[in-house]
């Protein structure tokens, strides 16, 4: 157990002392099966005897319901839409992510700080000014990158609930082709996460494969970050661990 | 607007984008001095793009009731690091003047409570946990923030206003200062109908803008 670090400054009222907890971040595109790897993540870990919390990216009581409003509208400016998921972010942190970490538990996170740099720096936000806001992001214990390449995107996002307005850039990029709009802003947006990726070590896993195939590595990544920590003792007893096949 | 000027008005905490998540946030006494500041940011930058650039590049004349340092002095009574605060509102145009109208703590105690049935939560800087008694906190939140106003009179270019003074002096002095500044700044074009009335000696104050603008076309 260390101290808490975070990006940029120390934000008000967060003690020094040693967080219990592990922060375990998923990153990756719309699209990607994140939350389909966190739900098969949360159940292991709980199986496993480790309490969990998930959360994800517009999942604030407070900014949630307000970004999704202001979505609708369609004519937001990025700077304002960029300070309301700052807003989001620094809540969950808050209220959800820094109390399971005090309680020693897992906080699994689908998206973190490193969504909104990548949507800011594509739609023309400063890099050093999306960074400095967001400062304080309390820094990860591990940050997995769920890669793919557009091609693999498209019939994972045409078969679940086809091209979103955002999620294609259409607020950036204009223009009435969809699907040239979607592989513009697509192809922007992972090269900015490999980007970040590199910078901030996070560990990348090739999400082209199968479900469970992810579900193995991403597992097995897991088992390491979490090893040492307190967990539920019945549960140990009651289930034995089952290691990658 | 009297001297015809084209006026824009801006107004702290009014984003209509915004606004119902401060609300919300207040109501249910959800924010933090981290998610106070952050979400009046957001408010903040979402009038800067929607009103007060567009205005600005119109030509107009914008005048802002309460601006960034507002934010760096309430934010930072909260605790929030100053240096955060200035990169947070970096993206801000820096005003031709910017006044601070200055009151003694014990005068502006006084002049909210006379004037209010109650001091809000915030306001008074509850969250801080300074004081149980809301007026002892809001006495004591104040009187922080008072003391930032100073440290940033430092700082930025802020003109002082002693807002002891009566409203007519207060007048004088401001518009004194405004006004050479207010050169090549474009003016309303007020069509025959604002010509007539000036000659009549009215100003049109309950005349609709669209008539006076439109020459009395509409």
């Amino acid at each position: 157990m260390t101290a808490p670090r975070f990006y940029g400054m120390t934000p008000p009222g967060v003690g020094g002392e040693p967080l219990p907890g592990r922060l375990i971040v998923i990153e990756g595109t719309d699209g990607v099966g994140r939350s389909t790897q966190i739900s098969l993540l949360k159940e292991w870990l709980e199986d496993e005897g480790y309490g969990v919390v998930d959360t994800g990216l517009t999942r604030s009581r407070l900014a949630g319901p307000g970004i999704e409003r202001a979505k609708r509208g369609h004519t937001l400016d990025p700077i304002t839409l960029n300070l309301l998921y700052a807003t989001d972010l620094w809540d969950r942190l808050e209220r959800q992510i820094l109390p399971a970490l005090r309680a020693g538990m897992v906080a699994l996170v689908d998206r973190y700080v490193f969504s909104v740099v990548a949507r800011a720096v594509v739609r023309g936000v400063p890099r050093d000014w999306i960074e400095d806001v967001c400062g304080f992001a309390l820094v990860p214990d591990r940050v997995f990158y769920l890669d793919i390449e557009v091609p693999q995107l498209l019939p994972r996002v045409l078969s679940s609930h086809g091209f979103d307005y955002w999620e294609s850039g259409r607020d950036d990029l204009g223009g009435d082709d969809v699907y040239a709009s979607f592989v513009r802003y697509q192809t922007e947006l992972l090269a900015e996460f490999r980007g970040l990726a590199g910078r901030h070590g996070f560990t990348t896993v090739d999400a082209g494969g199968s479900v469970v195939e992810v579900f193995h590595r991403l597992r097995d990544e897991i088992a390491e970050v979490v090893r040492g920590m307190e967990r539920e003792p019945a549960a140990v007893v009651g289930q034995t661990s089952t290691p990658a096949p | 607007m009297g001297q015809g000027y084209l006026t824009v008005f801006t107004e702290w905490n009014s984003s209509p984008i915004v606004r119902g998540t401060t609300r919300l946030g207040k109501r249910r006494q959800l924010l933090t001095p981290m998610s106070f500041s952050l979400i009046h940011a957001a408010d903040f930058a979402n009038r800067i793009y929607s009103e007060v650039l567009p205005a600005m590049r119109a030509g107009a004349v914008v005048l802002a009731d309460r601006y960034i340092y507002t934010a760096f002095a309430r934010d930072a009574a909260r605790g929030v690091p100053p240096e955060w605060l200035r990169r947070l509102y970096s993206f801000a145009v820096t005003p031709t003047l910017a006044f601070y109208f200055d009151v003694p703590l014990e005068e502006a105690l006084h002049r909210i409570t006379a004037s209010r049935a109650r001091i809000k939560y915030y306001e008074a800087g509850m969250d801080l946990g300074l004081a149980d008694d809301l007026f002892e906190s809001f006495r004591l939140f104040q009187g922080r923030i008072l003391g930032e106003y100073e440290r940033l009179r430092g700082e930025f270019d802020l003109t002082r206003v002693d807002a002891t003074q009566t409203l007519v002096r207060q007048q004088q002095q401001v518009r004194a200062l405004v006004a050479p500044h207010l050169a090549g700044v474009r003016r309303m074009e007020g069509g025959d109908v604002q010509e007539a009335l000036r000659r009549s000696g009215l100003a049109g104050r309950y005349v609709e803008p669209p008539t006076l603008r439109s020459g009395g076309e509409e």
